[in-house]
């Protein structure tokens, strides 16, 4: 029995490590259209009303996509552009709140709670073994 | 003008009925008088009534166009269409609390009426419960969202609803949604009358089942509605876009299907009863967070119509109140009520609903931390951060993936104990998802062992779910709430890894390429309706086999209030939806078009509504063997 609830742990882990190792994985280094798709996926458009930059077709956004095509093809990669903008926007522009002291607790909290679950019902349930 | 005036009494003499049913039922449960009696059948009866009178005086006024009514000076225009006049009677602030009402006077009358096997005295708490939450709205009404106001000198014209609400699926969008989400609170109040009257067991919930299964299918069909609607109305071409107002109606969502699992087990096994109840308190809270949020105009999102700090405070103090007493009275009935031995066998029905729970409840914290923390932070540190899809994404769909395959086995499994072996079928139809899967991610072109993981995942489900069908019992509700979200988890999936899109800056006669597709630019046509002049673009889509598709989005310059908006053009096909917009670049004769390949979207909207069909058979299967 407590191989299957081992089991189970195993491959939360490993989807977990999975998960995280995802961020590596980015485009190659060449610039393409997609490219700068996912980029501006990934920025608000600070004048409308929660829309992405790639959604929006404001003023502000247009020229914010030539910005960006123009980063890119003077070999400045994804995270120098959004670092950039985050220092002259704030983090507000940026869709994924990333890693920082900030925001450590909405990142963690969610996964402590999920801990703190599991151990409740691991508890419950290998109870009747003992 | 008078319809006006009749509708603003008849809201007082319904608050004055509640104070009146309120105290009437506290005597009746003081002495022990445990009938309900038609005279309290008939002023819950009367409370929905006046309730009811007053939401089609509004709704009259709409029609009309009475403009000495602030409400609909606010919203509404003379060249409405007559649809969206009566539409646009929820589509504000004011009109739709008065929806909320209607809902919440309308449920308890409902539950009376179905729970007259019940025992009284469980009747009669519930009513009082939902007293309490009934005067708390009618005073919100009341005191900060009059429907009724009355405006002088009286307008000749009014102001016109925002021209994105107008709009067949947005209209009955509201009222489909609010059956779901107000639809909770019978719920909530029912929990709190089956502890204090220790009904916390088989019967109650065969009962309150209903009223739980009532509320997940409505608010499945309402968020679907407003998913469809910002899929063709937003113009971007997306469905979720993990905004702040999708979210909140979510998070109920997430809540009630935890709940829908505990109680099927509670109504066959005892078990979780506590863990029951305080689901049900945790559904109808997340309900009112969700009410705050927008309707304190808190949230940045395209949903943000209202903007009043007083309306915020009171929904936040009622919504504490009502916390408040929920834990007051689990805390004095608890032991009243728990006393009962629980064992659960590893490998059971029960243990396979808690590690569903565990799971739901953890994606129900992921969306609500990610929902309030900017709020917090914002308040607290005076920092702006957006927490958008990567945040979402990141957190949930690794644990999607052990989800799935709890969800695959758990219906196998039997209640208290199964002995659990594998055999040659199961093993070829792990085979089989694996060469599903295989070829699916070949298929699209993606390479990442995250992506055929999840695949794994999701076909697996998909095929366990349909094999169930096998089986001798059948239970008709859960394999297609099963197979239905193992669907939309597939749609999902394909759907965001191969939507393929281009953005052009074009004039009338140019073309251009996605794919193996030519897209050309015919011409352009002014059209003027009623209410609004539109800008339509022609275009030819020629496909792979030369076939022509014609496709026409317009633009759409709305005069009341004047505001244009951008009308996609859709041909849905049962692999793909081509998806066409337009835009016009100011000062140019170019447009700014925007085509995309969005493929299996209607398998995503069907996958929905098998979802809620599933829970329609577990509706109407009546008195037979539950099996979940």
């Amino acid at each position: 029995m407590k191989s299957k609830i081992l089991l189970t742990i195993k491959i939360l882990i490993i989807s977990i490590l999975i998960s995280l190792s995802l961020k590596n994985i980015t485009m190659a280094s060449t610039f393409s259209e997609e490219q700068t798709i996912n980029i501006t996926k990934n920025l608000r458009c600070l004048i409308c009303q929660g829309q992405t930059i790639h959604e929006s077709n404001s003023d502000f956004a247009e020229s914010m996509k030539k910005y960006i095509k123009g980063e890119l093809e003077n070999g400045k990669t994804d995270e120098e552009i959004f670092s950039s903008l985050v220092e002259k926007y704030g983090q507000w522009i940026v869709y994924d709140p990333g890693i920082s002291r900030n925001t450590l607790l909405l990142w963690a909290l969610p996964l402590l709670l999920f801990l703190i679950g599991g151990a409740i019902i691991g508890k419950r349930i290998l109870k009747k073994y003992e | 003008m008078v319809i006006s005036q009749l509708g603003y009494y008849s809201l007082i003499f319904g608050l004055l009925t509640s104070v009146f049913i309120f105290f009437n039922s506290s005597i009746q449960l003081k002495k022990n008088n445990l009938v309900i009696s038609n005279k309290t059948f008939g002023l819950i009866g009367f409370q929905f009534f006046f309730v009811f009178i007053s939401f089609i005086s509004l709704i009259y006024s709409f029609i009309i166009s009475d403009f000495s009514n602030e409400t609909v000076y606010n919203n509404s225009h003379t060249t409405k269409p007559l649809f969206y006049k009566i539409t646009g009677t929820w589509g504000n602030h004011e009109g739709s609390l008065l929806l909320w009402l209607l809902v919440l006077t309308g449920v308890l009358l409902g539950f009376i009426f179905k729970s007259r096997n019940e025992p009284n005295n469980y009747r009669l708490l519930t009513t009082l419960f939902h007293q309490i939450i009934v005067i708390g709205f009618f005073i919100f009404v009341l005191k900060t969202s009059n429907p009724f106001n009355e405006i002088f000198p009286v307008q000749k014209e009014g102001l016109g609803l925002n021209p994105i609400l107008q709009d067949p699926a947005l209209g009955i969008h509201p009222p489909i949604l609010y059956l779901g989400y107000v639809g909770t609170s019978i719920i909530f109040s029912a929990a709190l009358a089956s502890m204090i009257s220790n009904y916390v067991n088989k019967s109650w919930a065969k009962n309150i089942k209903f009223w739980i299964l009532f509320s997940w299918i409505f608010l499945t069909g309402g968020i679907l509605l407003g998913s469809i609607w910002a899929y063709y109305e937003l113009g971007w071409g997306g469905f979720w876009f993990w905004d702040p107002v999708e979210n909140v109606s979510l998070m109920p969502w997430l809540s009630l299907t935890a709940l829908l699992h505990c109680i099927l087990t509670l109504e066959k096994r005892e078990f979780f009863k506590k863990w029951t109840i305080v689901l049900c308190i945790i559904t109808f809270a997340l309900s009112m967070v969700g009410t705050f949020l927008v309707r304190s105009g808190i949230l940045n999102s395209v949903h943000t119509f209202a903007n009043d700090p007083s309306r915020g405070i009171y929904i936040l103090t009622f919504l504490l109140v009502l916390v408040l007493l929920s834990f007051v009275i689990f805390i004095t009935y608890e032991n009243k009520n728990f006393t009962q031995k629980s064992e659960i066998f590893t490998l059971s029905k029960e243990t396979a609903v808690l590690i569903n729970n565990w799971f739901i409840l953890y994606f129900l914290s992921v969306v609500l931390i990610g929902t309030i923390y900017p709020i917090f932070l914002d308040v607290i540190l005076d920092e702006q951060i957006s927490v958008g899809p990567p945040f979402y994404n990141k957190l949930i769909l690794p644990f999607l993936i052990p989800f799935v395959l709890f969800m695959s086995i758990g219906p196998s499994l039997k209640w208290i104990k199964t002995n659990f072996k594998i055999g040659v079928k199961s093993f070829l139809v792990i085979v089989f998802t694996l060469i599903l899967s295989l070829i699916t991610v070949y298929y699209i072109g993606e390479k990442n062992i995250f992506v055929l993981l999840l695949f794994v995942g999701f076909f697996y489900l998909l095929f366990k779910s349909l094999d169930q069908f096998r089986e001798k019992t059948k239970n008709f509700a859960q394999i297609f709430s099963h197979t239905g979200f193992s669907l939309l988890l597939i749609s999902i999936l394909l759907n965001s890894f191969s939507s393929k899109e281009i953005v052009k800056n074009i004039q009338v006669g140019e073309s251009f390429t996605l794919k193996n597709e030519k897209i050309i630019f015919k011409k352009i046509a002014v059209e003027k309706e009623k209410n609004y002049e539109s800008i339509i673009g022609f275009f030819e889509v020629l496909d792979e086999k030369n076939k022509i598709i014609n496709l026409q989005p317009e633009i759409r310059i709305y005069n009341e209030p004047e505001m244009a908006t951008s009308e996609a053009s859709i041909k849905t096909t049962l692999f793909k939806d081509r998806f066409i917009t337009i835009n016009i670049i100011k000062d140019q004769n170019f447009f700014n078009v925007r085509y995309q390949h969005k493929p299996f979207m209607i398998w995503i909207w069907i996958s929905t509504l098998i979802i809620m069909l599933g829970g329609m058979f577990a509706i109407f299967r009546k008195n037979k063997e539950v099996n979940i």
